[in-house]
């Protein structure tokens, strides 16, 4: 882990004014209701996806596009090292404003005379770190498939083609259709339900499926990095 | 113990678009450049030198041949650690303020936190950059400060390796005077650097050797000397009111201390005469020496340098796009002279005879 590389990725999120402008909407905004309406809970709060996207989209792929990458590997720096750092430095900042987030939720919830269990709130707020850590990966291996914020086009793209697929796995009857397109489903939307976690070994499956992917996603974008070759130089000799 | 750059039967191809014809880049180059000496790499668009540094920065994965730095491969990050790079088409983070950018860069160099703040500072203060420039946002910058940014964080740490394409670029004449002397102080601590620069006057002030790059391979390397990298030659050329003898021009030219070359008259009683000066100011006394002893001197033209006839002679076509050279000030009187045949021959060798470096 770099850390010259997590901090220049949290200013340069922080500074960017329309990621800001995201990240109030997407923070505040679903905390609102629960100010009017303590009965909701967290139904407001749905999930961390927003919160993710806005540190994640272009983690790499927008250096690649802007070209500062070139001076940057002219460092020492491994270039898995670099792929870790970004999807590190994302994870955290990510999960940080998730808990946040919750925690803000939870305390509006008990002035308002609400107050919410604190397991439940512990376990929906690992269940968000969960998912933040394993949709960073993906968002890692998009980034490296496409330049600038072209992951986010791939991962809408993902989740239309899972779609499609759950459909016409319907109409034709094909079940292994309706299953591949759920997979890819809950690979590019994670969904984890830590609930039966501390239950039985079985109730870790969740968990262990969001490690393999995160793993996964990290290990095929470090392959992708690595293989790709910086140049301007086809176009200018 | 630094070994120098070794390049070893380099060939580089791309495939244009995603399923054109593949291009090759670089065909068999081979090249030793030794520890401290000042390289320059010379041709014209598309000729390989930016691929070239690319395999020499680890950018690009050759598809054949060998590359050494140190003995070490290219991005071997001992390789990185004591690399400084300077990229033609600059791209900074351009959020980040030049003290930021120059930190950042620091960082990533691995070198101490401890001094950071104090190495940056001078980094700036090296590069003409005052504090409150460092201390603006990088957006805000202009061409010429750009580079001298980019430039600064090549020079961080002191590296042993400085591969700079095309340095000077957008950088103002105050900055290209900087640059020659920033290049003149690495070469006296020892740095080995890489110089691509369309800039043929300046390769061929500040060179040791310079590589002529031309389809991908290496065309011809010309050694250049301290000495006479400055020396021009100069054509002059008088009316016909009155005969001229050579023993007239030797004359002028052994007052000044200008070397005479040649002499040719035209039917109509005028002339012309080829000499070589060593510098602006020997050109201007010869040309007042000229006109002591009696030449009615017309017109004084300096002639290309040699790396401006090498560039033009393999490079057709380059002519008419190549920047005029420039004119000593004593002999303003020019117009552009007519390309002559690479001479010097001793001292122009193609790559496969030349020597391990200076």
């Amino acid at each position: 882990m770099n850390v010259a590389l997590l901090t220049a990725l949290w200013r340069q999120r922080f500074m960017s004014p329309m990621r800001m402008v995201f990240l109030l909407m997407l923070f505040a905004f679903p905390l609102l209701p629960l100010i009017v309406s303590p009965a909701m809970g967290f139904t407001t709060l749905q999930d961390a996806r927003g919160l993710t996207l806005i540190f994640a989209v272009g983690m790499i792929g927008q250096d690649v596009s802007s070209g500062v990458l070139q001076l940057l590997f002219a460092r020492p720096v491994r270039r898995a090292d670099y792929v870790l750092s970004r999807w590190i430095a994302v994870s955290i900042a990510a999960a940080v404003l998730a808990v946040a987030q919750l925690f803000a939720a939870s305390v509006i919830l008990t002035a308002r005379g609400a107050a919410p269990d604190s397991t439940a709130v512990g376990l929906m707020m690992a269940q968000r770190i969960v998912e933040v850590v394993q949709l960073s990966a993906v968002f890692a291996l998009l980034s490296a498939l496409v330049n600038g914020m072209g992951d986010l086009g791939l991962w809408f793209l993902a989740q239309l083609t899972g779609g499609v697929l759950a459909v016409i796995a319907q109409w034709k009857h094909w079940p292994w259709l309706g299953r591949v397109g759920d997979e890819i489903g809950r690979i590019v939307t994670p969904v984890v339900n830590l609930a039966g976690v501390t239950s039985d070994l079985a109730g870790l499956a969740p968990l262990a499926t969001a490690l393999s992917i995160t793993t996964l996603a990290l290990v095929l974008a470090i392959l992708l990095v690595n293989r790709k070759e910086l140049s301007y130089a086809s176009a200018s000799g | 113990m630094a070994d120098g750059i070794v390049i070893e039967d380099l060939s580089k191809s791309y495939r244009r678009g995603f399923v054109g014809e593949r291009v090759q880049a670089l065909g068999g180059v081979s090249l030793r450049i030794a520890p401290g000496e000042i390289f320059g790499i010379i041709g014209p668009n598309g000729a390989g030198k930016t691929t070239l540094i690319g395999c020499l920065l680890g950018f690009l994965r050759p598809d054949a041949g060998r590359i050494a730095i140190d003995g070490k491969a290219p991005d071997d990050l001992a390789v990185r650690a004591a690399t400084g790079y300077l990229p033609e088409r600059l791209v900074l983070d351009r959020w980040m303020s030049g003290l930021e950018f120059l930190a950042y860069h620091h960082a990533l160099a691995r070198l101490p936190a401890a001094t950071r703040r104090e190495e940056c500072a001078q980094a700036l203060e090296r590069v003409g950059l005052d504090s409150a420039a460092g201390h603006r946002a990088i957006r805000g910058y202009s061409r010429g400060m750009l580079q001298r940014i980019g430039l600064a964080q090549a020079l961080l740490g002191h590296p042993r390796y400085v591969f700079l394409d095309e340095p000077a670029s957008g950088v103002d004449p105050a900055g290209v005077v900087l640059f020659r002397k920033l290049l003149a102080d690495l070469k006296g601590s020892g740095v080995t650097v890489l110089l691509n620069s369309h800039q043929l006057e300046q390769v061929e002030r500040v060179c040791d050797r310079v590589a002529f790059v031309k389809g991908g391979k290496v065309e011809a390397i010309e050694t250049l000397d301290a000495g006479a990298a400055h020396a021009r030659g100069l054509r002059v050329r008088w009316a016909a009111t009155g005969a001229v003898d050579d023993s007239a021009l030797r004359e002028a030219a052994a007052r000044a201390g200008a070397a005479f070359v040649e002499a040719g008259r035209t039917a109509s009683g005028g002339g012309s005469a080829r000499f070589v000066a060593a510098d602006d100011g020997v050109a201007a006394q010869l040309l007042r020496a000229l006109v002591e002893v009696g030449v009615p001197v017309v017109e004084a033209a300096p002639e290309e340098s040699r790396l401006e006839r090498l560039f033009l002679a393999a490079a057709p076509g380059a002519r008419s796009a190549a920047p005029a050279p420039t004119p000593p000030p004593a002999a303003s009187a020019a117009a552009e002279s007519p390309a002559a045949p690479v001479s010097d021959p001793a001292r122009f060798r193609p790559p496969g005879q030349e020597g391990g470096g200076p």
